[in-house]
């Protein structure tokens, strides 16, 4: 048997972006744990259906430059803070002084702040299962760390906009972390876009940790070109009462992949999370959440939709896990898909695993095209054909649209959808 | 619920009921396996040149493979030079021609396990091909099924008397390199059951195979090979028992169904094989891979099955769905206990136009024991209109015990359809309330709701099966919840 390709040494050469030393340690140390790690193959569970999709070329190990304009698509009605190929701009960020809030890129953390945030870094996330975005944290540049003092409240969303150049081949490795201390809240919508056209790899870690009855919302937005292979993780840790909502909003690639991981970690913890994928041509999206029910008496609501036109291919993975002692534990998990085309492919896989008797967990998973009887029933009520392809379509998906809390993001997120639908629908 | 703990425990500690060992003397094999076995195997059952070749290729395939590891199951290596790998109750000169002509001793076995063969063939009217240990030893009802043109023997004398159908279909659903535990089987497998049911004909009676592992450290490697000719149909009941034993056994077999145009398999499975104890010392390795082929139009093939024994199960029972309008079911009550683990669920592989496919699946896991549902949904791009129902429950007693559910759903084609869903639940203390309230016993009443939450897959057994799975879950469960 062939012997499964590592990765290549290349990728595990950080460029020297100045960060404070507690954090190059780390990013020394996390890097010397992947000397001849082995890339996913099909064989590799989490990866069966995607592995193929990930193609990395020493090219791809060089840094891109953190020098250069930014642009975003958002009108951002809040603030915001610009990443450029995963360093912080300053001078493309705005917001202002805010008390029992501070938001600095990892460069401006003092040593001792550093060493602090270098202990906590990959704490939320299960590495194994997340084995291509451990390489953010032996590559990372620069981060964001967020921190809320109790009963802190950020009054307006917070953008986070990423952008990567690519000019030429390369990687870049956006990190955030952040903490929301007892009863703080926030909103935030994580931004990913791109210029450029070379193939280029984004490699992102994004971190939560919530403190007693936190209240944190997230919003990723992956509107990337079809250059860019995307590798996401992103980690939440609950403690008693928190809320934690999340919603995704993707759009395909080469490669997109998106871990998400939940702890419920004390009672009374709940976590919503909502995701629309959407892919067309060749593209490739892969969705995989796992929601850890420790605690007892914790809620969680997970709701993923995808549609695949063309050839393209969709993916939902989701995982509950109900520990041993995670009595009352409430968790529903829904996936739907619509199929658009016959080259198209959904695989999709719920799975419940319960170590809790005094439980009610239930999950649903559907794969069809659009309803005939329906469609027949716009058409024969005059509405054209396309138009009630998009109707339907749309319909599919607009329940989870809505409940995006940000306007500028569902607006994006509209237009793009719009666009979808005038290359998928066509004219009759 | 306190206060019937101890009722509880008592029931808990109910011993395995068919767990006794039958002296008889055996022919049995040293432990080991290598192709001397295997040609010394194939000799014994005077199989032709073609048998040993086939067996030896699958051997050296086996060889090269992995012992698979992705089930939610952890049991201790097997070394497979420990076990032996033929097991044959000595035969006086020829082979008994009658019931009365068999060993007493094994009549005895059978009537302890409650299959006495003179009463099912006169009140049931079921014909028995009892699997004793690894040769088939006495085949009732042969004379009305060869009237209807049925051949319903043992594998062996298939080889023997119909090698041209072997020759064609052995293999032909489960290929040797299908996985490891079929690649062993296919090296090894020692007896098993054909059948092959002709053109038009529908199947007199109902067909039924006992199988019971009774030498200790001998594997038991069954082959069943079930074809249905043309718009013809079959319906074949299998039950399984074994002694206890503090070793862990070994029981890997492979099952094919072939189902041409318009014809229906019916395959039920009520598998009692001895779990271990209550500490989760021995018990049956139970790894079996069955699948079944619709390959003519309109056929159907139906899985029944009801499984509340082996210490750990990893069984798929499969349909391949190629012919136009075929039809596949699976229907399952998988029950564990104690430290008992099963990984079980079906895949419902869809290739050919409007294919349809339900599955049901009932896991009731109890004790400390760890119950998965795994199963692939599959739509090919050729599945036109296909169609899938999954529904897959699960029920937990007690809270230390797991339940699981790995359902992956694969579709290629737009016009393919499926629904999946999945529940958890316990016995709750509203229903136990309900029945205490009006006079009904904790055991009665968690047995009433269990056997309710059974129900749709009960149903779909026959007759006699039914009762007899309602008997087992009782056993198996009573105490389980207080």
């Amino acid at each position: 048997m062939k012997p499964a390709p590592t990765l290549s040494s290349a990728f595990l050469h950080p460029v020297g972006h100045s960060l404070p030393e507690p954090l190059v340690a780390l990013r020394k140390q996390r890097g010397t744990a992947l000397v001849d790690m082995p890339l996913p193959t099909r064989k590799t569970e989490n990866w069966k259906y995607s592995s193929k999709f990930l193609k990395l070329t020493d090219e791809m190990a060089n840094a891109l430059p953190a020098d250069g304009k930014t642009g975003s698509s958002l009108a951002v009605p809040g603030y915001k803070v610009a990443f450029l190929n995963g360093v912080m701009i300053p001078e493309a960020s705005e917001y202002p002084d805010l008390d029992g809030i501070t938001i600095q890129s990892f460069d401006d953390l003092s040593d001792d702040e550093a060493a602090e945030l270098a202990d906590r870094l990959d704490s939320t996330l299960d590495n194994n299962a997340v084995q291509m975005a451990r390489l953010n944290s032996a590559r990372f540049e620069d981060g964001l760390l967020i921190r809320l003092s109790p009963d802190a409240v950020l009054d307006q969303p917070l953008f986070i906009v990423h952008e990567v150049t690519a000019d030429a081949s390369g990687s870049a490795f956006p990190r955030i972390y952040v903490d929301a201390g007892r009863h703080s809240q926030i909103t935030l919508v994580e931004e990913y876009i791109s210029s450029g056209s070379e193939p280029v790899m984004v490699n992102t870690v994004s971190e939560f940790t919530l403190a007693d009855g936190a209240n944190v919302t997230s919003i990723r937005l992956n509107m990337e070109g079809e250059n860019v292979q995307h590798i996401g993780a992103t980690g939440v840790r609950q403690q008693r009462s928190s809320r934690f909502e999340s919603h995704c909003v993707g759009f395909g690639g080469p490669l997109r992949r998106h871990d998400l991981q939940v702890r419920l970690e004390g009672e009374g913890a709940e976590c919503k999370l909502n995701g629309v994928v959407v892919t067309q041509g060749k593209q490739h999206y892969d969705n995989h959440t796992t929601i850890e029910h420790i605690a007892a008496h914790c809620n969680s609501e997970e709701t993923y939709r995808n549609i695949a036109a063309d050839q393209s291919h969709a993916i939902f993975n989701g995982r509950i896990h109900i520990h041993q002692d995670a009595q009352k534990s409430n968790a529903d998990m829904n996936n739907k898909n619509l199929l658009l085309s016959n080259g198209a492919e959904i695989d999709t896989k719920p799975e419940l695993e319960i170590y809790a008797d005094d439980v009610k967990c239930a999950h649903g998973a559907t794969i069809g095209q659009l309803d005939e009887a329906s469609l027949f029933y716009l058409v024969s009520r005059g509405i054209a054909r396309r138009e009630a392809n998009v109707l339907l379509t749309m319909a599919f998906i607009n329940e989870l649209v809505e409940q995006i809390p940000v306007a500028a993001v569902r607006e994006t997120a509209q237009t793009r959808l719009n666009q979808f639908f005038d290359q998928t629908f066509e004219e009759a | 619920m306190a206060t019937t703990d101890k009722e509880v425990n008592e029931l808990i500690k109910r011993e395995y009921e068919h767990g006794f060992v039958t002296d008889i003397e055996a022919d049995t094999f040293e432990p080991g396996l290598n192709e001397d076995v295997i040609a010394r195997l194939s000799g014994i059952k005077k199989e032709p040149e073609w048998m040993l070749e086939w067996r030896l290729k699958a051997y050296r395939r086996w060889l090269e493979m992995e012992e698979p590891d992705w089930a939610h199951v952890g049991y201790p290596k097997i070394d497979y030079n420990s076990i032996s790998y033929y097991s044959a109750p000595k035969r006086k000169e020829d082979m008994p021609q009658s019931l009365d002509e068999v060993d007493p001793e094994l009549l005895k076995t059978y009537e302890k396990l409650g299959i006495p063969l003179h009463e099912r063939e006169k009140l049931a009217g079921v014909a028995v091909d009892a699997v004793f240990d690894s040769v088939s030893v006495a085949t009732t009802f042969k004379e009305p099924l060869a009237k209807a043109g049925v051949i319903f023997c043992s594998i062996s004398e298939a080889i023997q008397d119909y090698p041209e159908l072997v020759k064609k279909y052995l293999g032909s659903v489960v290929p040797a390199g299908d996985n490891f535990f079929a690649g062993l089987n296919s090296a090894v497998f020692s007896d098993g059951t054909f059948v092959y049911v002709p053109k038009g004909v529908r199947c007199p009676m109902e067909l039924s195979t006992y199988f019971r592992i009774n030498a200790a450290n001998t594997g038991q490697f069954e082959r069943t090979l079930i074809i249905a000719e043309d718009s013809s149909y079959v319906s074949y009941l299998e039950g399984c028992t074994a002694p206890m034993r503090d070793e862990n056994q070994l029981h890997a077999a492979v099952v094919e169904l072939v189902a041409l145009d318009d014809a229906q398999i019916k395959y039920s499975t009520v598998q009692n094989w001895y779990p271990g104890d209550e500490e989760g010392k021995g018990g049956i390795f139970n790894f079996v891979t069955k699948r079944g082929a619709c390959i003519g139009k309109n056929s159907k093939i139906s899985w029944t099955q009801v499984e509340t024994g082996s210490a750990v199960t990893w069984k798929y029972p499969s349909c391949v769905l190629r012919g136009e309008n075929s039809v596949g079911e699976f229907y399952s009550v998988a029950l564990t206990n104690n430290y008992q683990q099963a990984d079980t669920g079906t895949k419902m592989i869809h290739m050919g136009k409007n294919t349809s496919s339900t599955i049901i699946s009932k896991g009731i896991s109890a004790g400390k024991s760890s119950n998965a549902y795994r199963g692939l949904v599959k739509f090919g791009p050729g599945a036109e209109g296909a169609r899938n129902f999954t529904q897959c429950d699960s029920l937990l007693i007690g809270d230390r015990c797991g339940a699981h559910t790995f359902p992956y759903i694969e579709s290629k084609n737009k016009s393919a359809i499926v629904e999946h869903e999945a529940t958890t639940s316990k016995v709750s203390d509203e229903q136990m309330f309900l029945c205490r309230q009006r006079g009904i016993e904790p055991e009665q009443a968690v047995s009433m709701i269990v056997n309710g939450f059974c129900k749709e897959v009960f149903k779909e057994l026959p007759m006699e099966f039914a009762v007899e799975a309602g008997k087992l879950l009782e056993v198996s469960l009573e105490g389980s919840v207080g």
